[in-house]
């Protein structure tokens, strides 16, 4: 299932991520969004609050 | 373009002077180019003279220079602008212009008589480094640090100076910052070619697809403000929504080049699924210019007047630019940059087609709008109209790089089929793919285009030099009339 | 403006820091991921050549081995293939000469300025043959090059074509004399040969599939 070598190296943690189509880009792209949920409400409730 | 008349700020005349030899760059860039599409179809053309290698680097690098030189220029004429203040070194910055325009004359005149150099490090330090795009060599190098770091202490200074920080200029500073040290990753040597290249594009990928870029929504900003009195608050929204896209697509996306250079496989999909978002800020700034004219033109039209648009050879550019940036960058990009597909188009001329259309559309067309604007500030125009000489500038010029682009793709395709997928590449393949009737035919056509366009290019430097003063002329004789 | 909108979708400090967050978390990946780029990406010593320990970049002294380009099932694509060793130029070159070489061979390409006609791992110039694999291109393996040049090997034809290639015309596009001394050719084709041993990730793919189907001359001219 999991392939420890891919292309030369072996235990690598990029390598490692990257099991067949997309996984490790869907991965890195998952890495930068979903913090971007926490900055919408927190700017919510700061805007709800009357910042300005 | 000749006078800087009604200039309020030394910043602003000091950035005429960039236009100026911009033009002149521009120009030289054209002819080169021309030499090496005429090698193309007549091989024996200056041969063992001015090669196509002499004639294809300084075709690259007076692109570069000129699009720097007219970068700089764009940023010193808005200082003043956004800052309220005359730029803080501002004799220093005339001196820095003065000593980078002697030293990139010294190089151009290297590059075109000395050629080459042998395989020491005393070439790489004096004649050319060899490094496409990168070809300064390392004293010119150098000097370039010196001379940005002198615009940088101009630009970061001014922007602390002012009291109230305006969004487009805090995201200038910052990106200054990055473009300017990018630089320094192309200025080593390393015998091991794949590190070579890594780095390399470093500068290459991560200025024209991620800081050059922001660099143009900035300008884009300043412009849509000053040509039709947009409003800030929507056009600062829509540069950070630029940024966030640019950048968070633009700097992963350098994975698309490290697919085939020795890297790991790992960069395939990294640079598959980033790259191929490359082209989503792209639209967005496309939507952006649109809805802003139209807005605008929409208020201006209920308030009675005929046209919100106070400099309409600028504005057209920067339509111009806003879609030819989507379609240049972001189409002609988006065609090669999976790796399944990157296999067979890496290094042919596909990557050219895209090439001269994302140069041109993303950088040429907004930088030349800026150099409209800098003519109407210099002759104190207060509403620039298009002249008979600046529509066909805008008409050839555009004609003209869009022909060739079309030219390059079918020479491209005919190139991936034939030599790649058929052959797999080598000697022969190469060459038999290079003598087929498409691909000479595809590169006749290159080279008509590209006689069109430097046509297009003389409308335009004669356009520049005469706009200010007919159209300057006009206005206060309707002025006298109305009087 | 009218009383507090809740509309996150328009506000400035929602687009600014996201842009940062995203700019920062895009930049730090990058490096992380140069470092680990870095680590595959260093030249491979004379010990891994000997001891047989696949680098991507091996050490200059591969110019001693024979290489070959093949099909990996596991990868899909061609991989290099370092094998016996050969000699070079009639010699076995010592780990210190051959990194020598290749300095001399690096420096060389670019103050001639291949990069400017030639592609070099398919980036430079479209207006002359890929030089990735040109170690292994069929034309210097199947004795045209050696015919036409008069020498015993292909890296004695490579170095002489190198220093006086408008005497060796093959095609109307002919390369410019650059002025390469003896010294300077050969340290090229160590350059060359050791281009030829760096794993591409199977770039360019098929290669030169044409020389055997081709065999007995090409139907252009």
């Amino acid at each position: 299932m999991w392939e420890a070598c891919t292309d030369v190296a072996c235990g690598n943690l990029f390598a490692w991520l990257n099991q067949g189509p997309l996984t490790l880009t869907i991965f890195l792209h998952t890495v930068v969004v979903i913090p971007m949920f926490f900055i919408y409400f927190q700017e919510k409730k700061r805007l709800e609050e009357g910042g300005e | 373009m000749l006078i800087n008349g009604q200039l309020k700020y030394e910043s602003q005349k000091l950035a005429m002077n960039y236009f100026r030899v911009a033009i002149v760059l521009f120009g030289a860039q054209l002819l080169m180019g021309l030499i090496a599409a005429i090698q193309f179809l007549y091989p024996g053309f200056l041969f063992e003279l001015f090669d196509f290698s002499v004639a294809r680097m300084v075709h690259i690098n007076a692109l570069v220079v000129w699009m720097l030189y007219a970068m700089i220029g764009s940023v010193y004429y808005m200082i003043p602008d956004e800052t309220g203040h005359e730029a803080v070194g501002i004799a220093l910055g005339k001196l820095a212009f003065w000593i980078l325009t002697a030293a990139v004359t010294v190089v151009v005149l290297v590059y075109i008589f000395i050629q080459v150099g042998s395989g020491s490090e005393s070439t790489i330090w004096f004649i050319n480094e060899g490094r496409e795009y990168l070809e300064a060599p390392r004293w010119a190098d150098l000097g370039i640090v010196a001379v940005v770091l002198v615009f940088y202490y101009n630009v970061f200074f001014t922007y602390l100076k002012s009291e109230k920080k305006t969004g487009i200029m805090t995201v200038m500073v910052a990106n200054l910052f990055a473009l300017a040290g990018l630089y320094l990753c192309g200025m080593f040597f390393t015998d091991n070619i794949s590190m070579d290249q890594y780095w390399w594009w470093w500068v290459i990928h991560l200025w024209v697809e991620a800081t050059w870029e922001v660099f143009v929504g900035t300008l884009a900003a300043y412009a849509l403000i000053k040509i039709l009195g947009a409003k800030r608050e929507i056009v600062e929204m829509w540069l950070w929504i630029e940024v966030l896209m640019l950048f968070g697509s633009g700097i992963l996306g350098l994975g698309h080049h490290y697919f085939w250079i020795g890297t790991p496989e790992y960069w395939w999909e990294i640079g598959a699924l980033f790259s191929a978002l490359e082209p989503v800020p792209l639209v967005a700034m496309f939507v952006h210019v649109l809805y802003d004219w139209g807005k605008e033109q929409g208020h201006a039209e209920a308030g009675g007047a005929d046209t919100a648009v106070k400099n309409s050879p600028a504005m057209a550019w920067i339509a111009s630019n806003a879609f030819g940036n989507f379609l240049g960058a972001g189409i002609w990009g988006f065609f090669h940059t999976l790796p399944q597909v990157n296999i067979y188009t890496h290094g042919t001329q596909f990557t050219a087609a895209h090439g001269h259309l994302a140069f041109f559309g993303a950088y040429a067309t907004i930088l030349i709008g800026m150099m409209y604007l800098g003519v109407q500030g210099a002759y104190g125009i207060k509403k620039m109209t298009m002249t008979f000489k600046s529509k066909m500038a805008l008409f050839l010029i555009i004609f003209g790089v869009l022909g060739m682009t079309v030219a390059l793709t079918i020479a491209g395709y005919e190139q991936v089929l034939v030599e790649r997928a058929d052959l797999g590449g080598g000697w022969d393949a190469f060459f038999i793919a290079q003598e087929l009737p498409w691909y000479v035919q595809a590169q006749a056509w290159r080279l008509v285009m590209g006689i069109v366009t430097l046509v297009g290019f003389v409308y335009l430097a004669w356009d520049l030099l005469t706009i200010g003063q007919e159209v300057s002329q006009k206005e206060s004789e309707s002025v006298a009339a109305t009087a | 403006m009218s009383k507090k909108s809740a509309s996150v979708w328009t506000s400035i400090p929602f687009w600014r820091r996201s842009a940062a967050w995203v700019t920062g978390v895009a930049t730090v990946l990058l490096i992380w991921l140069t470092f680990d780029t870095m680590g595959q990406i260093s030249m491979g010593s004379d010990e891994d050549l000997k001891n047989g320990v696949t680098k991507r970049i091996p050490a200059a002294s591969v110019i001693n081995y024979h290489i070959d380009y093949q099909f990996d099932d596991k990868r899909g694509h061609e991989v290099p293939v370092i094998g016996e060793k050969e000699p070079f130029f009639g010699k076995e070159w010592s780990a210190e000469e051959a990194a020598k070489l290749l300095h001399l061979g690096k420096l060389t390409s670019q103050a001639k300025n291949c990069m400017n006609c030639h592609t070099l791992l398919g980036n430079g110039a479209y207006y002359a043959p890929d030089l990735t694999k040109a170690w292994l291109d069929p034309k210097w393996n199947d004795g045209t090059m050696t015919g036409i040049t008069g020498k015993a090997s292909k890296e004695e034809a490579m170095a002489e074509f190198l220093m006086h290639p408008s005497q060796y015309p093959t095609h109307a596009r002919m390369m410019p004399n650059l002025g390469i001394t003896k010294e300077e050719a050969v340290a090229l084709v160590a350059f060359l040969k050791h281009m030829s041993a760096i794993d591409t990730n199977g770039f360019p793919r098929n290669f030169s599939q044409s020389a055997k189907r081709l065999e007995g001359g090409t139907h252009a001219h």
